[in-house]
């Protein structure tokens, strides 16, 4: 097994006495397609926050490249190469797409014309340069789960976090964003990805982990986890078993 | 220098008008009071407009850079030429401290308005009470035998040339600024601060630098009005009413647009004067025309005279060029 780009070791958070994660770790292999899977509120948001910096953790410890990051302010993890989207799109809406993702690409290249370059590239990986142009507000939904994605890939991440970017799609715009994701793994880059659709965890997945109450409930082989009783009754429901 | 032409073509139009003024004392004063409350309400926006962050306490800043010309002269003698730089960076130095304060502690939206015009507030107060720097009263400063070397010149226009030059370098640096990368991460910390962040934005850095540019270019409108007028007392440079006038003038002219403020100004302050010679009979009712006026702007113009200026402008977005250059490399 190849070494882990992204170590999580007993993370904890608590808001108040709400223990929102609690004793949390796993290991995402360099080059891997990983899920996270658990019913709503499990806490698989909070777990994003606290690796992207936005939520600092009540304890534990995260190590992005073997370097602890936890405590680090969210633009300086992002500088390190670990960049998110978020689940509720956040575009900057007085701007164009391509002005947008430029937000991003100017943290590795500080002159205008070499940022707008490599926008542009961001862009066409998540085809979407067509858009260009376009004032951020008026895209649609699928179109603006893109930009998010697309603007996340301008900071040249090596692991990328995916927070539910297929929510609200149709299935034809899900699976081809899927593809895309699966181009973007292909080129070298991480993928930590959140999402409901166990099929689409299954199919793209390699190793997943299941939270579930804000704790580990498994962690391995996504099919292996899948089959697990204990996960197939928290999170399919027992019906399901 | 394509990029500049938002500066210049601004700067140029403020040329033309001082020409015309130059041979009217009159008009040449409403052409200064215009240019420099013009520009310092550029310097607003560049934090209101481009950062999303509200001032209402600039009346410090042009305070600050007031009370240090006047003093300096008063108290020690010194010119323009040493007391100008002085302002500015007191300025810088305070609008760093009170920005890491607002930032440090999370303030945004209206809890960041209202410190800063408790901020001013206090100044006022304290300058009010100061003996050393005449009270409420205010400072005059005298007349000096070496009078080039203070700025005190008998006519107006040369006034009228050094807002001139004030006004354009302030174009050129907001435009410097909103074309480059600090411009980006403004107006992204404007739009979403949450996602800037994400995306490896500095965003208190950012913030402080929009302060301080801002408030620079705010005290140097505040050293040149001191040395313009020979006087400073606390209600004309250092009172509320300054802040809300740049707030004013921004939202007609156009938020978030280099020029908008500028555009506001030079229509707002000569349509006060005219209001104000046209209803001399009748004290008080300029006023209320005035309002009712700002009232029907700000209601059919949402963006802004600016806004519906610039939708009819032809505007080379960075978009389009990009797909230019892609249709290029294709063929």
């Amino acid at each position: 097994m190849t070494a882990p780009i992204l170590e999580v070791r007993d993370l904890g958070k608590s808001f108040g006495g709400l223990r929102a994660l609690s004793g949390v770790s796993f290991a995402v292999p360099a080059g891997a397609v990983f899920g996270i899977i658990g019913p709503n509120g499990a806490g698989k948001t909070t777990l994003f926050n606290c690796l992207s910096g936005l939520l600092k953790p009540s304890g534990g410890q995260i190590l992005f490249e073997g370097r602890r990051i936890d405590g680090l302010r969210p633009h300086d993890i992002c500088r390190l190469g670990l960049a998110r989207t978020f689940q509720i799109v956040r575009p900057f809406k007085g701007m164009s797409v391509i002005e947008n993702v430029m937000v991003a690409s100017y943290g590795r290249y500080p002159a205008s014309a070499d940022a707008e370059r490599h926008a542009f590239e961001a862009l066409r990986a998540i085809a979407m340069d067509h858009l260009a142009g376009t004032d951020a507000e008026r895209l649609s939904v699928a179109e603006m789960r893109r930009l998010e994605i697309a603007r996340a890939i301008a900071t040249e991440p090596r692991l990328l976090l995916l927070d539910e970017m297929l929510a609200g799609l149709t299935a034809t715009e899900a699976g081809a964003l899927c593809d895309q994701i699966v181009e973007l793994n292909r080129r070298g880059i991480t993928i930590v990805m959140v999402e409901h659709s166990v099929p689409v965890i299954s199919r793209m997945c390699a190793r997943s982990v299941v939270i579930n109450f804000g704790s580990l409930l498994a962690e391995g082989a996504t099919q292996d986890v899948l089959r697990d009783p204990r996960v197939q009754d928290a999170y399919l429901g027992s019906a399901a078993a | 220098m394509k990029r500049f032409l938002p500066a210049l073509v601004p700067a140029a139009l403020a040329a033309a008008l001082f020409g015309i003024c130059l041979g009217d004392p009159y008009f040449m004063d409403i052409f200064i009071l215009t240019a420099l409350m013009g520009t310092i309400a550029v310097a607003w926006n560049l934090m209101a407009g481009f950062t999303g962050l509200i001032s209402l306490g600039h009346s410090l800043f042009f305070g600050i850079g007031a009370y240090v010309v006047a003093y300096g002269h008063v108290g020690f003698g010194l010119g323009p030429l040493l007391t100008w730089p002085l302002a500015a960076a007191l300025a810088a130095a305070v609008a760093l401290v009170i920005g890491l304060l607002c930032f440090r502690y999370g303030l945004r939206g209206y809890f960041f308005a209202i410190a800063t015009l408790a901020f001013s507030e206090v100044a006022f107060l304290l300058v009010s009470a100061t003996p050393w720097l005449g009270r409420s009263d205010g400072m005059m400063m005298p007349t000096e035998d070496d009078a080039a070397r203070y700025l005190q010149f008998m006519e107006k226009w040369p006034y009228g040339l050094i807002v001139l030059a004030f006004l354009t370098a302030t174009l050129l640096v907001g435009q410097h600024f909103a074309s480059s990368r600090a411009g980006s991460y403004w107006r992204a910390i404007r739009d979403n601060e949450g996602a800037a962040e994400a995306l490896g934005v500095p965003v208190m850095r950012y913030k402080l630098l929009a302060f301080v540019v801002s408030a620079v270019l705010t005290a140097v409108g505040g050293a040149f009005f001191a040395s313009t007028f020979s006087f400073v007392d606390p209600r004309s440079t250092l009172g509320v009413d300054l802040s809300i006038q740049l707030l004013v003038f921004s939202i007609i002219g156009g938020l978030g647009l280099l020029w908008g403020p500028l555009l506001g100004a030079a229509l707002l302050i000569p349509l006060g004067e005219v209001l104000r010679t046209a209803m001399s009979g009748f004290t008080g009712v300029n006023i209320v025309a005035y309002s009712v006026l700002l009232m029907v702007m700000a209601l059919m113009l949402p963006h802004g005279l600016g806004g519906l200026l610039k939708t009819r402008l032809p505007r080379p977005r960075l978009g389009a060029r990009t797909a230019f250059r892609q249709e290029d490399a294709a063929r």
